[in-house]
């Protein structure tokens, strides 16, 4: 028990009083990243329980599908396994990250109802457990790269800690989708069929299997396509490339935006979405 | 710590908007009605309930305030105000103190999980530590009676077993300022007896309890003050000897 004496404001105070109560909610959930870890963890393993595997089901279907796709493509597309099966295994696996992460946040807050309607836990902390629990499925899929990397003689050229740059962009502006889809998924119940097929199309639109030499590098599917300057963030560097300087400025930019964008939104509904539930 | 222990809440008016239900065919409810709060339309037209109106309590440490009303009255959307899920619409809470709400036993528990990791989880929701639970897991444990079924996931247990298994974990915690929605003893004959003993522990250590209920001799054995809910109207809180006169106006 946390001895700090506990102290509840609400009320309607004023357009300053929600933003403060907007930070507030984002400062405790990051004070208490223990309680979405658990959360996310227990969802990882309550997703599994029982079965032989485990977790390292989501290991093993990735890797069908890394190989299948990776197989396939290369000979559909005539590019060798050596250049084809590591940037087929990198795009699904954080592909799969990304989408994750968003298509879940439509389940953020529906499925946290019962604990949102008789707790004053912070909001943010339901988006950390959904980031956290797709971070743990990352991990399971990255022994798939790994192997790949090393089979393939990348690990030599990949820059790690530029992957790791780049994986941090891409969460953090997966995560102000997440959260947004979370906010509009509670009140409009259209949402999360929406953001299905967004997702969908957008996964075919962005180079997760296809290579994007074949389109050229400057068309406006690449250059405005978000999904590609994530993925691109964190793909080139393991595969011994350097991200354009155009992908890490369109990713900040958008992180800004998005946030500013997010944060607005959340102090305009924060008292709200507890009742669109 | 418990001397300043205190809930303030002034003129607190909290409406629901009831979204995804045909306003026109509501508009002619609009009058106001014995069970539930009142309903209204907003301009937007979106359907608005408005479950609590100028709700006015200050309660200091030591007070056990009960809440009577008819089922809809606004006794639960008050105390999950206080609670700090629902934010007022109009009017402000402040609550002082550490806040224990058992509203919802079943809140967390996941059936498919086994007896221990559910205490964790609930433990970790009402605020312990990781650490702090493993030091409680025992008491919690053995309160619980339902040994080595601890091990095995909720959903083999009967109704009974997850009551006492939901009891257990929800009042492990200590808290300054207790919300309850009916008394909750729960479980078989002894079960109940040990669960009233450890309700009452529970509402001594506490600077404030608030709690909800029907039952107007069991709102007379734990509390010192009355409040009445009428359609998200509240009486102004009055001393429990008062009861009878509270119910007949």
């Amino acid at each position: 028990m946390d001895t700090a004496t506990h102290m509840l404001r609400t009320g309607r105070r004023g357009a300053l009083f929600e933003v403060n109560m907007a930070l507030r909610d984002v400062r405790s959930s990051v004070q208490r990243l223990g309680l979405a870890w658990s959360l996310a963890s227990h969802d990882v393993v309550s997703r599994y329980r029982g079965s032989i595997l485990g977790p390292f089901w989501i290991t093993l279907s990735m890797g069908l599908m890394v190989a299948g796709m990776g197989f396939l493509y290369a000979r559909l597309f005539e590019i060798s396994l050596h250049d084809f099966i590591p940037f087929v295994a990198t795009g699904i696996v954080f592909f799969g990250a990304i989408s994750g992460i968003i298509n879940e946040g439509c389940d953020t807050f529906v499925h946290a109802a019962g604990m949102l309607s008789q707790t004053s836990l912070p909001m943010f902390t339901f988006l950390w457990r959904t980031v956290l629990r797709n971070l743990i499925n990352l991990a399971h899929n990255f022994v798939i790269i790994l192997g790949v990397l090393i089979y393939f003689g990348y690990w030599r050229s990949m820059n790690l800690p530029v992957a790791v740059l780049g994986l941090g962009l891409l969460v953090v502006n997966s995560a102000w989708v997440s959260m947004l889809a979370a906010i509009a998924s509670a009140r409009f119940r259209d949402v999360p069929q929406i953001v299905v097929s967004v997702m969908q199309f957008a996964m075919f639109m962005t180079p997760v299997f296809w290579v994007p030499g074949r389109l050229g590098r400057a068309h406006a599917i690449l250059v405005f396509n978000p999904f590609y300057h994530m993925l691109e963030a964190v793909r080139a560097p393991l595969l011994g490339a350097q991200p354009d300087a155009h992908t890490y400025s369109f990713l900040a930019l958008m992180a800004v935006v998005g946030w500013a964008l997010t944060f607005t939104i959340f102090t305009r509904t924060r008292r709200r979405i507890v009742h669109y539930l | 710590m418990s001397h300043q222990v205190s809930i303030s809440v002034s003129d607190l008016s909290i409406r629901f908007p009831v979204y995804g239900v045909d306003a026109k065919s509501l508009k002619k409810s609009l009058a106001r009605v014995t069970v539930g709060g009142r309903l209204g339309l907003t301009l937007a037209g979106a359907t608005e309930v408005t479950a609590l109106s100028n709700v006015n309590v200050e309660l200091r440490a030591g007070d056990r305030l009960g809440l009577i009303g008819h089922n809809g009255s606004g006794k639960t959307t008050l105390l999950r105000a206080l609670s700090g899920a629902y934010e007022p619409d109009e009017g402000m809470i402040d609550v002082h103190g550490h806040i224990a709400a058992l509203l919802d036993l079943g809140l967390g528990i996941d059936p498919s999980a086994t007896g221990y990791d559910n205490i964790r989880l609930r433990g970790r929701i009402a605020g312990l530590s990781a650490k702090g639970i493993e030091s409680r897991m025992d008491e919690i444990a053995e309160f619980t009676g339902l040994g080595p079924f601890l091990a095995m996931p909720v959903k083999t247990y009967s109704a009974g077993m997850q009551a006492r298994l939901a009891f257990a974990a929800a009042t492990a915690v200590e808290a300054d300022v207790l919300l309850m929605d009916e008394w909750i003893a729960v479980g078989d004959a002894d079960f109940q007896k040990l669960a009233h003993k450890r309700l009452l522990n529970l509402v001594e250590r506490a600077g404030i309890l608030v709690l909800a209920s029907h039952d107007l001799d069991l709102l007379r054995l734990y509390c010192n003050k009355v409040m009445r809910l009428e359609g998200g109207v509240a009486s102004p809180v009055t001393d429990i000897r008062k009861l009878a006169e509270l119910m007949a106006a």
